[in-house]
């Protein structure tokens, strides 16, 4: 069996309009045995940035406390707060430093990006183990139950969704892929994220 | 050897019977109906051999076939059911009943226990009482009525989808309200044309062309499929249970 | 072989161990205690390859105990699993990675709650209500899944341990005969008799 399975779980990331929702079930395993139904692999990186890690339950945290680390250095160096692009290519290239022995991570990337003109645009990003980024216009996924997700995204998933709308989207989309996904589940959390303000529910899911 | 010597090392060879040819099955049952669907893609490896290979057979009027994995097995193993149910006519003057077909092909699938067919198999069709069914098979036979089931190269990305708009699974019904136990033939068609154009965009061996069979149980009206665009009646009588194929095309990259 | 389970409770932790110290099939040691008490509030159940565990485990014990020296003060359990599970981390990716499994158990003072840790030698660090390392696992998680509660006053609390423990020596083949219980809670550690 693969290492990115080995704790299991997922994370998927979507477009709307005039936001963007991250979601991700809260398992963790060790292979089949369930050890926890609150592991929160998503994070919050600013107020309009979060970031979800799915992958082997060590790097999550090692990444997690790495981003943190250099997202502080760069506010500290910049005096003004990172921005969505800017941190999807931060992360691509603290993944890629380890290019031949990776973090077994594929990180997802949701925010509101701030525009010249003063708005703020949907953003999202997913990347590889190894930091390849993909800037997604409709969706991007990662985990164990990444294959599920792509399949039901593909059908529930439209443009220009309202937030509440969306959080329903990206819902049914979790729930319904992590329940064909044996090492994914156990519950779920979603944030949906707008230009001023994160709305964060948590989801009960089956327990088998 | 170096020192120019023939030492006799082991060798092995080894002959692999089995390939795996792409493409990806469905069925959906409904109240008195029941559509059966494959993708005519076949592929192996990541050539594309064929743009119009169908996997979707009519056996009689009131059962259709889907088979989907290794395609010379496929081909073979629907032409020893069709010879069966050829034999079961001639000795009984009657068409097979779809459940006992389903039977047939468990053991049919397990007489090859040791060396099997290397195809998954959905069986879709109207039972004896009008109602619509789905039958799905592992490659040695163990099988399950169903309401619906995909097969395949994208089953991973079709069937969690199929969970959700057929079984209503992870929705809640209005208040005072059900689900529905089965969806009207329209709904079904075009869950049926979303499942595949959402594989075909995310699967690399789905695509070129769909093949939706409909089965509709005896004295039912065609209402809305005469109307259909390329539907074509495949049916030998008209006051059985009817067989309809319906044809679409799918992204072809 | 071993068998370490933890549970929280209403302002308290229980850790247990089993104390056999096997060299292959044979015991050695029947009495070895695999708690460590980090410091006043904090308490570490280790398991996993011989000679990494004490050796790890006296080397987690030492550092935290420095910082107690330097800072007067000791570290809150959160910050403690931090650094232990950093440490771990850092191993594996090393030449020769330590492969000891953990539980944390601690009382965070300035809270006034109780905490539990799972962490493995991968580094893995998981908050849990209840945990479990070895093969006790099987038996204990899914008893404590019907039988905890994070609310039980102390006594209720070593009764469910002590069904996991009855548990795992009525049906693993490679019981343990004895174990070490300890509990950590607002007047810190001790050692519990069963």
């Amino acid at each position: 069996m693969s290492i990115m399975q080995y704790n299991g779980g997922s994370v998927i990331a979507m477009v709307g309009k005039d936001c963007v929702a991250i979601a991700s079930d809260l398992r963790l395993g060790v292979q089949s045995l369930s050890i926890s139904a609150n592991y929160q692999k998503i994070f919050p990186i600013t107020d309009r940035i979060y970031v979800g890690l799915p992958g082997l339950g060590t790097d999550v945290t090692t990444l997690h406390e790495q981003f943190r680390y250099r997202v502080n250095m760069y506010t500290i160096k910049e005096e003004r707060e990172i921005e969505p692009q800017t941190f999807a290519q931060l992360v691509s290239s603290t993944l890629y430093e380890r290019r031949f022995g990776p973090y077994f991570i594929e990180p997802v990337v949701a925010g509101m990006q701030k525009l010249p003109t003063g708005g703020f645009a949907p953003f999202i990003a997913a990347t590889d183990l190894i930091g390849c980024l993909n800037f997604a216009k409709d969706f991007v996924v990662a985990g164990t139950a990444s294959e599920k997700l792509f399949g039901v995204a593909e059908g529930l998933w439209e443009p220009d969704l309202e937030a509440e709308d969306l959080f329903e989207t990206i819902s049914q989309t979790l729930l319904n892929a992590v329940d064909r996904d044996a090492f994914s589940g156990w519950g779920a959390v979603v944030h949906v994220i707008t230009k001023d303000k994160v709305v964060t529910r948590t989801l009960k899911g089956r327990m088998d | 050897m170096p020192d120019g010597s023939f030492a006799q090392q082991p060798q092995q060879r080894q002959f692999n019977p089995y390939t795996e040819n792409g493409g990806t099955i469905l069925a959906i049952a409904g109240a008195d109906f029941t559509v059966i669907a494959g993708d005519t893609r076949q592929s192996e490896g990541y050539s594309i051999q064929t743009r119009y290979a169908p996997k979707v057979f009519r056996l009689t009027d009131r059962a259709v076939l889907a088979v989907n994995g290794f395609a010379a097995d496929g081909n073979m193993f629907v032409k020893k059911v069709k010879q069966r149910l050829e034999w079961y006519r001639h000795a009984h003057a009657k068409d097979m009943p779809l459940r006992a077909i389903a039977r047939l092909i468990q053991t049919m699938l397990y007489a090859q226990r040791f060396f099997p067919y290397y195809v998954y198999n959905i069986l879709g069709g109207i039972e004896e009482d009008g109602s619509g069914a789905v039958y799905s098979f592992d490659p040695v036979g163990s099988y399950e009525r169903e309401a619906c089931r995909a097969a395949g190269a994208a089953q991973a990305l079709v069937q969690p989808f199929l969970d959700n708009q057929i079984y209503f699974k992870n929705q809640m019904a209005a208040a005072g309200q059900s689900h529905p136990l089965h969806l009207p033939l329209s709904d079904v068609l075009a869950i049926v044309i979303d499942s595949f154009t959402s594989a075909t965009e995310r699967h690399i061996e789905v695509g070129d062309g769909l093949e939706m069979y409909v089965v509709l149980a005896k004295g039912r009206s065609s209402q809305g499929l005469d109307g259909l665009r390329g539907a074509q009646e495949i049916s030998t009588t008209n006051d059985g249970d009817r067989v309809f194929v319906i044809r679409r095309e799918l992204k072809k990259d | 072989m071993d068998v370490s389970f933890a549970i929280t409770g209403k302002g308290y932790v229980i850790l247990a161990a089993d104390t056999t110290a096997a060299h292959s099939i044979i015991k050695v040691k029947l009495d070895e205690d695999k708690i460590k008490e980090l410091s006043p509030h904090l308490l570490m159940a280790y398991s996993g390859e011989p000679g990494d565990t004490v050796q790890f485990a006296e080397y987690v014990e030492r550092n935290i105990r420095l910082y107690q020296i330097r800072n007067l003060y000791p570290l809150r359990p959160s910050s403690a699993a931090s650094w232990i599970r950093r440490s771990l981390a850092d191993s594996l990716r090393s030449r020769k990675p330590y492969s000891v499994n953990l539980l944390l158990g601690g009382y965070d003072t300035t809270t006034h709650t109780p905490h539990l840790y799972w962490m493995d030698y991968l580094g893995t660090l998981v908050d849990v209500p209840f945990a479990a390392h070895g093969y006790g696992s099987y038996f204990a998680l899914s008893l404590l899944d019907r039988y905890h509660d994070p609310e039980a006053p102390l006594e209720e609390g070593l009764a469910v341990l002590k069904r996991c423990i009855d548990e795992v020596t009525k049906r693993l083949v490679v019981a343990q005969p004895k174990y070490k219980v300890k509990v950590v809670d607002k007047d810190g550690v001790r050692e519990v008799e069963l």
